[in-house]
């Protein structure tokens, strides 16, 4: 019966040491997803730092510097529109109109997003709804 | 065509309907005729979905645009292979390829076992053809590749430049080959369950399936990562995307299964677990093509969103609820023969590595679907990306890699004291050693040294083995070279040699990993002709940019000399491609790879006043991470051919 027990604490110790390095993990790591119209509405500075946001690129909001490179637009979910600061190349599929996820600092001074990461979704087929109805 | 092809995939949903009914009413009355139509009409699905994906490779090839599947997926000037390949570009020809997978693990399966009179494995063939029914009918009723469309444009929409690469070619395949394997062993554990069968013969099989598609999976995880590395051109190759996570869940899971089905055929313990573990590693993998198909989760590799959503949703619970529901109804069967005897033991060991690799894929599911988990739970949606899994499953990982070294050489049943030192003293030292001379070279993160320690420990343990093996082989082939002993010694137990070949490649790979994630340099600049950037030992020389025009896409690339030490080493070419069709742009990242060191350059552009940005990346063991899978994989296919050689023997003995 002693080696039951013992499995069954060391496994306890796992589940415990594992269960502290999840929450731990998402109490420093997490961000809050939310939507462009829930950031853009909030009147008061945010307590928390980290945001994910999605949306979609404000068309003609865009500003890229290569050379340094700093990549800076609008986003927007039809609603409100968040600005966004981003240190980095360009993503390939990165276009006016396009859907895209940001991770980064909120500073509600600035009003803006630090994105951190910065991910484009891709189409994998354009304009399909250009294609029109199926034969019947 | 297109009415040849959505028939083949109504029959086959037929047939595979038929499948099951019938192979029931088989094992139900004892009869033999019903089994044998059964298995029949499991052949007849493969050959259908055969039939269809020939017929929509016909259409794709010949460029038909009056197939939605290929005006959405293609266009006229995509390059013939890649035509081929758009196959799997799509959601509604991955599914087929799924399809003709799944239904050929079933001729397959079929055939090996063709001698085999047992009702048993019509049980299984059975099971498969369950999973089958599903996906024939998603390819009939909800989304047909055969779709066609009122008024074909005069071309198609084009290929997603990012699948328009060598690595895509063969990437899904090859995932997909692993993912549906799982079938397999979860057919073999429900037809265990169904029939109450008791033995061990079948846990046998099931190892060699699983090992079998784990292997195909790992490569096909590695290629992804490699597709992802050169392609995605944000200088790494895995970036817990939850696309990736997907893939990466089955494969833990399959791997604690690996282990721990050792103690059930060894010692008769852990069965329901096992069991638990195969159906958690079917699951799983569904789940995984779920999340890759759904749209979800955002994810760089969201390629298609779509309506199927539901329906895979609905399969893993009915499926998962009823592989339960089983394990439950049967919990006679799975009675343990055996207890424990001491934690320091072979059991002992593989019990905790199991429990770690539940573990890290509870964390990475976890992570994975946190958005919607914390929704639905606080009502605030949260999220997680790479650094919750580098705190999380970094350390998880890392205790694994130990246990890697310690499991295979501590003993069955107990571990006494003079094994330990004996196993021991000397890896712990050489580990130790390690990490000290690791110190002076700026190497101080703790998670840094014990990947250090780990990795000398768990060689060190290895070559041990491997010599004791030899010693104990000595006097047979004193004359013979070492490579004939070592090669002499694999033979004789494959399977424990293969694993331990597996073992080392696991270390090389977490070698890989440590040296890219930590000692990355990066450095970026706009150059004009003639000027240069540093990154660590490099020295990038722009020498020029050129336009040029490819087959659906015009390319401006940018020239670099390479120079390490002052010492020149080779000219470079980083290009940008724009895609005619979709006005797409995409990097074309150059890539300089030593066995120590990628560097890994990036045209950013051309600016205005004619300078080209350059971003460069030193990425160091890159090449450890490529080389550590194939070890693992050559490891994987000494351990399966042991098998074969036991087979040949059962067939020769009376």
């Amino acid at each position: 019966m002693g080696n039951r027990i013992r499995l069954a604490v060391v496994s306890l110790v796992v589940i415990a040491a594992v269960g502290y390095l999840i929450l731990t993990g998402v109490k420093q790591t997490g961000m809050h997803y939310m939507t462009v119209t829930e950031l853009a509405r909030l009147d008061h500075a945010p307590q928390a730092e980290g945001f994910r946001l999605d949306g979609v690129v404000a068309p003609g909001s865009v500003v890229y510097d290569q050379r340094e490179p700093k990549l800076k637009f609008k986003m927007t979910d039809g609603k409100e529109r968040i600005a966004v600061v981003y240190d980095g190349l360009m993503p390939d599929a990165f276009a006016d109109g396009r859907e895209v996820v940001v991770e980064g600092a909120y500073r509600h001074a600035d009003r803006a997003l630090y994105a951190s990461k910065l991910v484009t979704k891709c189409p994998s087929k354009y304009e399909a709804k250009g294609l029109g109805k199926d034969r019947s | 065509m297109s009415e040849l092809g959505r028939l083949a995939l109504l029959l086959g949903f037929v047939c595979s309907l038929f499948a099951v009914g019938s192979i029931a009413w088989g094992l139900r009355t004892g009869l033999s005729g019903p089994l044998r139509s059964g298995r029949r009409a499991v052949w007849t699905v493969c050959a259908l979905a055969l039939l269809a994906l020939i017929l929509l490779e016909r259409a794709l090839l010949a460029r038909d645009m009056s197939y939605r599947y290929v005006a959405e997926h293609t266009s006229r000037d995509l390059p013939l292979h890649y035509a081929f390949t758009a196959l799997w570009a799509g959601q509604e020809g991955s599914l087929l390829l799924w399809l003709l997978i799944l239904s050929a693990y079933g001729a397959v399966f079929l055939f090996a076992y063709r001698k085999r009179l047992d009702p048993f494995y019509d049980a299984v063939a059975m099971v498969i053809a369950t999973v089958m029914v599903f996906f024939t009918g998603l390819l009939t009723f909800v989304c047909s590749p055969f779709r066609i469309l009122a008024t074909p444009p005069p071309d198609g929409m084009g290929l997603n430049p990012l699948l328009q690469d060598p690595g895509m070619m063969i990437h899904p395949p090859i995932l997909y080959t692993g993912y549906v394997g799982f079938v397999v062993p979860f057919a073999f554990a429900m037809a265990v369950l169904l029939l109450n069968r008791s033995g061990t013969r079948w846990i046998e099989e099931v190892r060699r399936w699983t090992l079998f598609c784990w292997g195909f999976l790992a490569v096909g995880i590695l290629l992804g990562a490699r597709w992802a590395y050169i392609e995605l051109g944000w200088g790494g190759y895995w970036g817990w995307d939850p696309v990736e996570n997907a893939s990466l869940m089955p494969w833990l899971v399959g791997t604690g299964f690996l282990h721990s089905v050792m103690i059930e055929q060894r010692r008769g313990m852990l069965k329901t677990w096992n069991i638990a573990l195969i159906a958690l590693t079917f699951e799983l993998s569904i789940f995984g093509t779920f999340l890759t198909r759904s749209g979800v989760l955002t994810s760089v590799h969201s390629f298609a969103e779509s309506n199927i959503g539901p329906w895979f949703l609905g399969f893993i619970l009915i499926s998962g609820t009823a592989a339960t529901a089983l394990i439950l109804y049967r919990k006679a069967l799975l009675e343990s023969e055996n207890r424990m005897d001491a934690m320091v033991s072979r059991e002992g060991s593989f019990l905790f590595n199991n429990v770690l690799f539940v573990a890290l894929t509870f964390a990475t599911f976890l992570g994975t679907t946190f958005p919607v988990l914390s929704e639905a739970v606080t009502g605030t949606k949260i999220s997680v990306s790479a650094p919750f899994f580098n705190r999380v499953n970094v350390p998880i990982a890392l205790a694994l890699l130990l246990l890697t070294g310690a499991g295979p050489v501590l003993s069955w049943k107990r571990a006494t004291a003079s094994v330990l030192k004996r196993n021991f003293v000397l890896p712990t030292f050489l580990g130790i050693l390690a990490v000290l001379i690791a110190l002076p070279f700026g190497v101080t993160g703790v998670y840094s040294l014990v990947c250090i320690f780990g990795a000398v420990f768990v060689i060190t343990t290895i070559v041990m083995e491997f010599a004791r093996g030899i010693q104990a082989r000595r006097s047979a082939e004193a004359a013979a070279g070492l490579p004939v002993q070592v090669a002499h010694l694999v033979q004789k137990n494959k399977r424990r040699y293969g694993g331990y070949i597996v073992h080392a490649g696991i270390v090389v790979l977490f070698v890989g990993v440590l040296g890219s994630s930590v000692f990355q340099k990066e450095a970026h600049a706009p150059l004009r002709n003639g000027q240069a950037l540093q990154v660590g030992p490099y020295t990038l020389t722009l020498r020029g940019v050129t336009e040029r025009q490819k087959q659906n896409a015009s390319l401006t690339t940018a020239i670099l000399d390479v120079q390490r030490g002052g010492k020149f080493v080779g000219t470079e070419h980083a290009s940008k491609a724009l895609y005619t069709k979709s006005q797409q742009p995409m990097t074309e990242v150059a890539l300089h790879s030593t066995p120590m060191e990628d560097l890994y350059m990036i045209l950013g552009g051309v600016n205005e006043d004619g300078s080209a940005s350059i971003q460069a990346y030193i990425n160091p063991l890159v090449s450890f991470v490529w080389v550590g899978g194939l070890i693992m994989v050559l490891g994987t296919i000494i351990a399966l051919s042991d098998k074969m050689r036991l087979r040949r023997e059962e067939k020769s003995a009376p």
